[in-house]
C-alpha cells in the first residue's frame, strides 16, 4: 500500500487534533463517541469493548508517544482509520512506559474483500519509525497539514 | 439493539480475535510490527465471563453455526445475508425486527445489521 492510497483510508470527520481524555480508557473511548457521532460505527459498546480486549492482548502502544488501537469487528461496515492527537500525553501502557500523544485507530469487518487492514496498519508503523514524522504530526494544527504529512509532501511516494 | 445480539457481535469479536492470535501467518505479521500479543489467556478469560452472560440456548446455537459455518453473526447488505448472499424476507428489514434476533432462512446463521438503518 503507497501513502497515497494508505491516506484514502482517513477523513477529516475521523480527525481530532486535542483530545480531551486523560487515560488510555478515556482515549479509546473518546475516539469511538466521535466515530458513532460521526455515523461511522453502528454500537459504540461493541467496539470499545473489543478495543479494551485488544489492549489487553499486549499493549498498542508502541513506544515513543505512538500507539495504535485496532482489531476487528462485526459492529463495522467498512474499514476505519482514525487520527488523534493528544497535546499533553495520556498514560497508555506504552512499552517504553512513555505518554502517549499519537493515536491511530484501524477497526475493520471481520470479512474485509480488499484486504487493506494489515497492510495499512503496517504501513503507518512503518511511517511513524521516522522521528521527523512523529514531530510534524506532534505539531499538526489542522486536517491538510496532516494530509501533507502522511503523502510524505514533497517526498516522493512509494 | 437487542442486548443479547450485542453480546454475540462481541463474543464474536472475541473469538475472531483469539482465532487471528493464533493464526501464525497474522500473528507473525502483527508481531513484525512490533506489536506483543501475550494475553491470550485473559483473552479466553474475557470470553468465559461474555459467554456466562448470554441465554444459554442461544449460545448453544452460537457455538453450533460457528462450528459447522466458521462464522454464527454475519451483516447483512442490501437486504442480503453475506454468509450465504441468499436475500433475506422482506419482513426482515422492518425497524422493529432489525432489532430482534433473526436467522437466515437458507444458511442458519444469526443475521446483524452492521450499519442500524
Amino acid at each position: 500500500m503507497n501513502r497515497q492510497e494508505l491516506f484514502t483510508l482517513f477523513s477529516e470527520d475521523l480527525f481530532i487534533p486535542s483530545l480531551k481524555a486523560k487515560d488510555r480508557d478515556g482515549v479509546l473511548q473518546e475516539m469511538v463517541d466521535h466515530a458513532a457521532a460521526a455515523g461511522v460505527i453502528r454500537d459504540r459498546d461493541v467496539i470499545l469493548g473489543m478495543l479494551k480486549n485488544r489492549e489487553s492482548l499486549g499493549s498498542t502502544g508502541l513506544g515513543e508517544g505512538v500507539a495504535f488501537p485496532h482489531g476487528r469487528s462485526l459492529a463495522i461496515p467498512s474499514l476505519m482509520a482514525f487520527f488523534a492527537r493528544s497535546v499533553k500525553g495520556v498514560e497508555y501502557g506504552a512499552i517504553d512506559g512513555k505518554p502517549v500523544k499519537l493515536f491511530f485507530m484501524f477497526i475493520a469487518p471481520p470479512i474485509e474483500k480488499e484486504n487493506r487492514y494489515l497492510p495499512a496498519l503496517g504501513q503507518v508503523v512503518e511511517l511513524i519509525r521516522d522521528a521527523g514524522t512523529r514531530e510534524q504530526l506532534l505539531q499538526v494544527a489542522g486536517y491538510e497539514q496532516f494530509r501533507q504529512i502522511i503523502l510524505g509532501d514533497g517526498e516522493e511516494s512509494e | 439493539m437487542n442486548e443479547q445480539l450485542m453480546l454475540l457481535v462481541a463474543l464474536q469479536d472475541l473469538d475472531t480475535m483469539i482465532r487471528e492470535t493464533q493464526d501464525k501467518v497474522h500473528a507473525t505479521k502483527l508481531a513484525n510490527m512490533g506489536f506483543a500479543l501475550e494475553g491470550v489467556d485473559d483473552l479466553r478469560n474475557a470470553r468465559e465471563e461474555l459467554a456466562g452472560s448470554i441465554e444459554k440456548a442461544l449460545l448453544h446455537r452460537y457455538e453450533r453455526i460457528s462450528q459447522r459455518l466458521g462464522r454464527a453473526v454475519v451483516p447483512i447488505t442490501s437486504n442480503v445475508c453475506l454468509g450465504c448472499f441468499a436475500v433475506i424476507p422482506t419482513a426482515y428489514t422492518s425497524m422493529e425486527n432489525r432489532e430482534k434476533i433473526l436467522y437466515c432462512e437458507n444458511c442458519g446463521r444469526i443475521l446483524y445489521w452492521p450499519r442500524g438503518t
